[in-house]
């Protein structure tokens, strides 16, 4: 059972203060700490589990720069056994299309069973890669999937539904699965599992080995172009309290007490 | 006629006596190659050392087993006679032993001698045994858990005790010796035979005290009784400084002989689960029973269930080692067990990797940015020692928690301003000051302490720091005793602030001189009190100040209540139970009839602090550092 884990690096943003570039089509990133897209991180332990079970490999991908192969030897210290990446060099300003087509020229020539996905990165949520992943390769695919089980060549997949729902579905192998959070609880990986992964070599690739023209993916090949982010606006019955720490406390007590909550 | 005694009198067939020897001996011998095998593990990693306080320590601590005493007179009574009973039978046989085979010297006085000493050795036996007996089954003391095997080897003492007083009286009846007063047990006992019967009786007892004997030696290895060889070996490695192996040279299951040996022996007395102040508030922990699961699972290789999520809740206090008669370190082998489950990954219960992750990425546990580590000194004019042109200043390590807490930030203002007033020159590390790893070192996760040590080692050696005080026990412990544990050649001077503001007091550079008329007792902060042996100090500095009554709680010093914030506890709440460790000790502080409960680690002070709240105790009992203390001391001289 040969899998591939695509992942992305994303912004920290959990306790940060975020703030808007200059531009206003982005948050400014400099200040925060880069991590593993969480929905990602479930997908690499759910591949380690599925490879205890059933043997075979673990490939992982991402699409980044230099930097981002931390989360590369992360998931190689989690149990992967070999990482690519693609020089983000191009690709910068892709939309969901340019990001599956890179992932699909450095997937298509592997020897592979099951791709596995986050259901959506954190950072831009389109939720969309996945899925077109498996279009452009021509294979199965189930999203948002809260349990896996492999039965001779047939992957079954247990997918969350609204309300608490769920659906069983059955995909002939190879096919793509995109992840839930939730699925399982991804282990903790010790800073001497990644000291012990540090020399495995991480494979590279960039757009001319892909054979990638730049028309196709990047801004140019994008047909969706980030206009704007923004805070949400303050509206009625929200109010953000300033002043020194016993003022605030002082005044919160205060409505708490007026809308009757004390 | 010279008094002595005819070896195998009346005992026609000897011969299997030595075969049954050879097997008693054979098996006995076995049974301890198999604990040696078990240990051989540990053997290769552990230092070991010829050590003078080593040997002292076996002297008293085993052949006199002071620390039985501790708390607990008549277990130490019983023990003290068990052990001189036992053991005085056992050297009395060798001397029978040698009196028979190699030089006879056992004849006249020296036996008459020898044989009154034997009828005090077997009182002595029977006095201990009964005692245990009591204590464990009529009394019930309630830290003794009584498992089967504790029953037996009790009545296996006893019925070889009393066969042996009988043989004698039996013998003493027939031979009806001049000297038989001597042996007065047996005296006395010989009265009610009659020759006859005593001829006849004599060989059965003795196939008794014999195959009842034999079969104890050859138990030994496989009961608790092994902790009479045991014992020694880990009372003496305990006068082994603290071994840390770098993370790297470790891979999978890594203990030490000392380690191996105390899981091996410890008797599950039941000490350390009396002192565990996790235990004692209700919380599913015993440090005896996760060694003896640990017992069971690398040495007996019972397949026993073990609960991994139990480890994380010892807040590595130390009481267990304080208490236990053979320097067992529960707390030790369970931050060994805890590194070995980091590295594994898959058992790490969801909350600890998010604190672990936090303390990685942001360099404290607090989920605040690095930018924020110095926002408590915004205004107050204090040399930034990496900004500075001077090189050589002492420099205060704020920590973690001192750094990012609202409340723990005025033990650093309060101390800040207190070196200040005494003219004293000091600098921060400002924002790049990194955690000095303690959190990370007591969670298991070594990896990430070996890199966080190298950040503040290779701080330290660019602004040419050498002396260093901290805010934190924690901090203070980490550097002062692991960091040299790892780390050849390290000289840098650490203090805890306590120590720095009592040697101020002494050179008469901090002075008080108005009253401050407060009632207040002193809380014991585990790393400072029982891991690093300062009582003195804080207590010092409270004392100094005129008017002060310090009043101590029922647990003080090294019996100090843990708060429950050491040991990664701070940032796991799940684990808490309905009554919190803080609040236990909270409580006991407004017993004591104080006002203001003192502490000096910032740990303690939130823990307290919150408890406070938690049991509405607001309006009746304060918390306060002892730099706040102070502080408040010398203002008092301005108003």
């Amino acid at each position: 059972m040969n899998i591939v884990v695509c992942i992305k690096q994303v912004p920290d943003v959990t306790e940060a203060d975020l703030k808007i570039n200059k531009d206003g089509d982005d948050i400014v990133k400099d200040d925060l700490e880069m991590v593993i897209n969480e929905w990602d991180n479930y997908a690499v332990e759910e591949a380690v589990r599925i490879k205890e079970r059933h043997g075979g490999k673990i490939i992982v991908v991402t699409l980044g720069d230099e930097d981002s192969e931390d989360i590369l030897r992360r998931a190689l210290a989690m149990g992967a056994d070999e990482a690519i990446r693609i020089d983000e060099e191009g690709f910068e300003g892709s939309d969901a299309k340019g990001i599956s087509l890179a992932l699909y020229h450095a997937i298509r020539d592997l020897d592979f069973d099951l791709i596995l996905t986050g259901a959506q990165s954190s950072d831009v949520a389109w939720g969309q890669v996945g899925v077109l992943l498996a279009q452009m390769l021509n294979i199965p695919y189930a999203t948002l999937a809260m349990g896996i089980e492999i039965r001779e060549e047939k992957a079954v997949v247990k997918r969350e539904l609204e309300s608490n729902m769920f659906e069983r579905v059955e995909l002939s192998l190879p096919a793509l699965i995109t992840i839930q959070t939730g699925i399982n609880e991804p282990r903790y990986v010790s800073i001497m599992g990644i000291r012990r992964v540090r020399r495995l070599k991480i494979e590279e690739k960039d757009m001319d080995d892909l054979e990638i023209s730049q028309d196709s993916v990047g801004s140019s090949g994008s047909i969706i172009e980030s206009k704007r982010v923004s805070f949400p606006l303050e509206g009625e019955g929200a109010e953000i309290l300033t002043g020194s720490m016993d003022e605030i406390c002082e005044r919160l007590t205060q409505i708490i007490r007026e809308k009757g909550g004390m | 006629m010279i008094p002595q005694r005819e070896i195998f009198w009346n005992i026609p067939w000897v011969w299997p006596f030595y075969l049954l020897s050879f097997i008693s001996v054979f098996i006995f011998f076995y049974g301890l190659l198999k604990h040696i095998l078990f240990w051989k593990e540990g053997i290769k990693k552990q230092r070991i050392r010829l050590l003078l306080k080593g040997i002292k320590d076996v002297v008293i601590d085993g052949i006199f087993a002071k620390r039985i005493f501790k708390g607990d007179i008549s277990a130490g009574i019983m023990h003290l006679s068990l052990f001189w009973g036992f053991f005085g039978l056992f050297l009395g046989t060798i001397l029978l032993a040698l009196d028979h085979y190699l030089i006879s010297f056992l004849k006249g006085k020296p036996y008459l001698l020898f044989s009154c000493t034997l009828e005090l050795f077997g009182l002595m036996l029977i006095y201990g045994l009964v005692t245990a007996f009591v204590r464990r089954y009529i009394q019930r003391i309630k830290r003794l858990e009584n498992k089967t095997e504790d029953l037996i080897v009790i009545l296996w003492l006893l019925l070889i005790a009393i066969t042996g007083f009988l043989l004698e009286g039996v013998r003493v009846a027939y031979q009806v010796p001049a000297w038989g007063k001597w042996s007065f047990v047996g005296f006395i006992i010989g009265n009610i035979f009659s020759r006859q019967t005593a001829l006849e009786i004599y060989p059965f007892i003795w196939w008794t005290h014999v195959l009842l004997s034999l079969s104890l030696i050859s138990a030994i290895p496989f009961s608790k009784l092994f902790h009479i060889m045991g014992s020694p070996i880990s009372i003496y490695l305990n006068s082994e400084p603290l071994q840390i192996t770098p993370a790297e040279d470790r891979e999978g299951r890594f203990f030490y002989l000392k380690d191996l040996v105390q899981l091996d022996v410890c008797t599950r007395c039941g000490r350390c689960v009396e002192v565990c102040p996790s235990n004692g508030v209700g919380e599913p922990f015993s440090p005896r029973d996760i060694l003896f699961m640990l017992k069971e699972r690398l040495f007996l290789h019972r397949d026993k269930e073990f609960d991994p999520g139990l480890i994380w809740y010892c807040t590595t206090c130390g009481a267990c080692l304080e208490v236990c008669p053979i320097y067992v370190a529960p707390f030790r082998i369970i931050r060994q067990l805890r590194s070995q489950e980091i590295e594994d990954g898959t058992r790490v219960p969801p909350i600890m990797i998010q604190t672990l992750e936090r303390l990685y990425k942001y360099n404290n546990p607090w989920l605040s940015t690095k930018k924020k580590r110095a926002e408590w000194a915004k205004d107050m004019d204090i040399t930034n020692i990496t900004k500075a042109k001077e090189r050589g200043l002492m420099c205060y390590f704020v920590g973690c928690t001192t750094s990012h807490d609202i409340r723990a930030q005025e033990i650093a203002r309060s101390f800040s301003n207190i070196l200040k007033r005494c003219g004293i020159r000091f600098g921060i590390l400002g924002k790049k000051e990194p955690c000095c790893g303690d959190i990370a070192r007591r969670l298991g996760e070594d990896g990430l302490f070996e890199d966080q040590m190298e950040d503040c080692l290779s701080l330290f050696e660019e602004y040419e720091i050498k002396e260093i005080v901290t805010s934190s026990p924690h901090c203070f412990y980490t550097m002062r005793q692991e960091y040299p544990a790892l780390k050849k050649g390290y000289a840098l001077s650490v203090i805890h602030y306590s120590m720095l503001l009592e040697s101020l007091i002494k050179d008469g550079k901090l002075r008080f001189e108005k009253e401050l008329r407060l009632k207040v007792t002193y809380h014991d902060p585990c790393y400072l009190g029982r891991h690093n042996g300062i009582f003195d100090a804080p207590r010092n500095v409270i004392k100094a100040i005129p008017g002060i009554e310090l009043i101590e709680m029922e647990h003080n010093r090294e019996n100090s209540l843990c708060c429950g914030g050491g040991g990664g506890r701070m940032w796991q709440e799940e684990l808490d139970v309905e009554l919190k460790m803080s609040e236990r000790r909270i409580m006991e502080a407004h017993n004591t009839g104080a006002e203001i409960v003192i502490t000096c680690c910032p740990l303690c002070l939130i823990m307290l602090e919150d408890a406070r709240k938690t049991k509405e105790l607001e309006g009746s009992i304060k918390v306060m550092d002892l730099s706040e203390l102070v502080l408040m001391a010398i203002n008092r001289r301005r108003s």
